[in-house]
């Protein structure tokens, strides 16, 4: 049965990898920024992962900025790669699908990594989200194998792994990469 | 005012300001400023700005400039509220209003010229938005676009460019110049 992630869990999980970026890209280049804080998370907020953004408006090391479209958020993540600043899309399925032209014009194309955190809001516990009766949730695994998004479920605490490992992943692969949040976080 | 003008007279006094392009300023960008520090928005309509505020927030010590196109802003109109609430204080948010998607083959845009960019990016929040109408006026306001506090917004009243991404010679790749920009900025360990 998939189960909850406590949103304190996925927020230290998110300042190790973005830790871990920023000792990656020191040890690669002469010029990395400089910056207070440890990285970004770009939200057009996610009714699932609610709590998650609720933890962060009380951890200064990570910067959230709320924008208005999930093509802003894939396009601004585009410039913060570029000048060398980790960051994680948070976005829900239906925000996925809004924005799959700019997904595939700049993590496809530009081979720009961005690494996405998707809900899956009102995936059912009973069915793989592929059988759901909802087509928001039907639609999501299939859309990104479309794309040749590689892309892992988190189902529980026991996944929080795949977050470190996927946004490498998309760092390695120099493109897109995601994990999909099966329930709410608490 | 000629899109070629303005651009040659920014090219002039922007220092090592980052630029990006997209629509018709990309192929006259590439001519007047081969490739040196700019990124283009292509294959992505509209994304210009959002792409500018990722550089302005990741290089707060650099200035970025955008030159959109009057259709793409439209396009993704809800950027300039998520600029101003970003308040990159080194963006400015240039606007070549020409009342057409030109790149497109011409048509009019939503509104054509009626469309206020200035009014809108005030009422998002930009710290300064105003209209430049001529190459006189844009020479004056070059420190302002250059060095003041943004976020900025300035419109650019411009004729049809002469060359269009359909007309000119393509320019290097979008990934190709996403490498060769982080390249020049984050400056790798040979
Ligand atoms: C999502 C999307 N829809 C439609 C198009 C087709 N298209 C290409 S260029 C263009 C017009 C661009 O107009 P504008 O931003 O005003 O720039 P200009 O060509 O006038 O410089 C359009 C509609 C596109 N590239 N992408
Ligand atoms: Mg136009």
């Amino acid at each position: 049965m998939p189960e909850s992630i406590p949103a304190s869990l996925i927020v230290e999980t998110l300042r190790d990898t973005f830790r871990e970026a920023r000792a990656a890209l020191a040890a690669e280049v002469t010029e990395p920024p400089r910056h207070d804080h440890l990285g970004w998370v770009l939200s057009v907020p996610d009714t699932h992962q609610r709590t998650v953004l609720a933890a962060l408006d009380k951890e200064p090391a990570i910067r959230v900025l709320t924008l208005a479209t999930e093509d802003e958020a894939n396009a601004v993540a585009a410039g913060l790669w570029i000048g060398g600043e980790p960051c994680v899309l948070m976005i829900q399925h239906a925000g996925l699908y809004a924005s799959v032209n700019t997904l595939r014009g700049v993590a496809i194309d530009g081979q720009v990594p961005i690494f996405y955190m998707i809900g899956l809001l009102s995936r059912e516990t009973d069915r793989e989200p592929r059988e759901s009766r909802h087509s928001m949730v039907r639609y999501c695994e299939p859309l990104l194998d479309t794309f040749g998004v590689p892309h892992a479920r988190l189902e529980g605490p026991d996944d929080l792994r795949l977050i470190g490992q996927y946004f490498r992943l998309s760092r390695e692969r120099r493109g897109p990469a995601g994990v999909l949040v099966g329930m709410p976080t608490a | 005012m000629k899109p070629e003008d303005a651009l040659r007279a920014i090219a002039a006094a922007r220092g090592d300001a980052i630029c990006v392009p997209t629509m018709t300023t990309a192929p006259a960008w590439r001519a007047i400023a081969p490739e040196d520090l700019s990124v283009t928005c292509v294959g992505f309509m509209g994304g210009a700005s959002a792409l500018g505020l990722g550089l302005a927030l990741a290089r707060p010590e650099r200035r970025v400039i955008v030159f959109d196109g009057d259709g793409s802003l439209l396009m993704q109109l809800g950027s300039l509220a998520t600029i101003a609430g970003a308040r990159p204080r080194n963006l400015a948010h240039l606007v070549f209003k020409n009342g057409v998607y030109h790149t497109s083959g011409s048509q009019e845009i939503p509104g054509g010229l009626i469309v206020d960019f200035v009014t809108m990016a005030k009422g998002a929040g930009y710290r300064e938005a105003y209209a430049v109408r001529d190459l006189g006026e844009l020479q004056r306001c070059l420190p302002s676009i250059l060095g003041e506090e943004g976020p900025l917004l300035v419109e650019l009243w411009t004729t049809l460019a002469e060359q269009t991404p359909m007309t000119a010679p393509r320019g290097a790749p979008f990934h190709a110049q996403v490498e060769g920009l982080r390249q020049a900025l984050l400056k790798p360990h040979l």
